[in-house]
């Protein structure tokens, strides 16, 4: 099952962030979409062309850095690579997302109760 | 047109961007629809299935060029505006360096060998082009304000 579209936006920015640290290196927007879904199997499932806004919107944040690679003649794709301050980011949201997760588990008396 | 053109067509109808700005966006969602549609090649769908596929996958187009619009408006120009002030910055410091206050010329020598000129003349030159994407405006500046700098050496009647 997909995920609400409304939870999905709010949580594009941890994910892309989360996969851009582990990974280790930089992606592109196809790249990461396929890789989000593969993890997700399924269940994070883009209209892909909505992470182009949030990549970019992520990128003026400074959360992100972009470099276009490829040489003349061949595919020419955009590189977006976590920055400082985007892993910083990144364990801000993880914390939070890490107490919001606990907090509703408990609420709905499933996983996370103390 | 091809089935990605008009893909295109329909983003770049919502973008009232600076032209460099909306080339590219088009060229990054062009790549991208270019290997979605290899994929779905490969996996042995026909050009028109795999590009309609491609293009379902890919979502509204009017809405992503919105979304896109609405990001990137304003920002383009003042990345521009930012570059383009910073070797004006510089070059008013230049002056500083280069003029006494009241006008009357520091030897053109002299500021040659002063550190801190250099200093501010490679500042003013590398920042933008490191750190704004509209590096060109500041590259164009930077030439423009350096000329008058040097016109206004070799000829100080031209000075206000």
């Amino acid at each position: 099952m997909a995920i609400h579209e409304q939870m999905r936006k709010g949580t594009t920015t941890v994910i892309v962030l989360n996969l851009l640290a582990e990974a280790g290196r930089p992606m592109y927007g196809y790249e990461i979409i396929q890789a989000l879904e593969a993890r997700s199997q399924g269940t994070f499932r883009f209209r892909e062309g909505l992470i182009y806004p949030r990549l970019h919107e992520m990128e003026q944040e400074g959360l992100l850095r972009s470099e276009w690679q490829g040489e003349e003649g061949e595919r020419r794709r955009k590189f977006y690579a976590i920055t400082a301050e985007g892993l910083k980011r990144l364990d801000v949201e993880l914390a939070d997302w890490h107490t919001l997760a606990a907090a509703v588990n408990r609420l709905l008396g499933g996983e996370g109760q103390a | 047109m091809s089935g990605i053109d008009e893909v295109l067509a329909r983003i770049g109808s919502q973008l009232k961007l600076d032209g460099e700005t909306e080339h590219e966006i088009l060229a990054e969602i062009r790549s991208h629809l270019e290997e979605a549609v290899a994929q779905a090649r490969a996996e042995g769908l026909d050009e028109a299935e795999a590009l309609s596929r491609a293009a379902a996958r890919f979502g509204a187009e009017e809405q992503v060029g919105k979304d896109l619009q609405a990001t990137h408006a304003g920002w383009g120009t003042a990345d521009a505006v930012l570059a383009a002030a910073l070797p004006v910055v510089c070059a008013l410091v230049l002056r500083w360096l280069a003029f006494a206050p009241d006008g009357t010329a520091v030897g053109w020598q002299q500021v040659l060998s002063r550190p801190a000129f250099w200093g501010v003349a490679l500042a003013g030159l590398l920042l933008p082009v490191v750190k704004f994407r509209r590096w060109r405006y500041a590259v164009a500046g930077w030439a423009v304000l350096w000329a008058l700098t040097v016109l206004f050496a070799v000829s100080p009647a031209l000075r206000w």
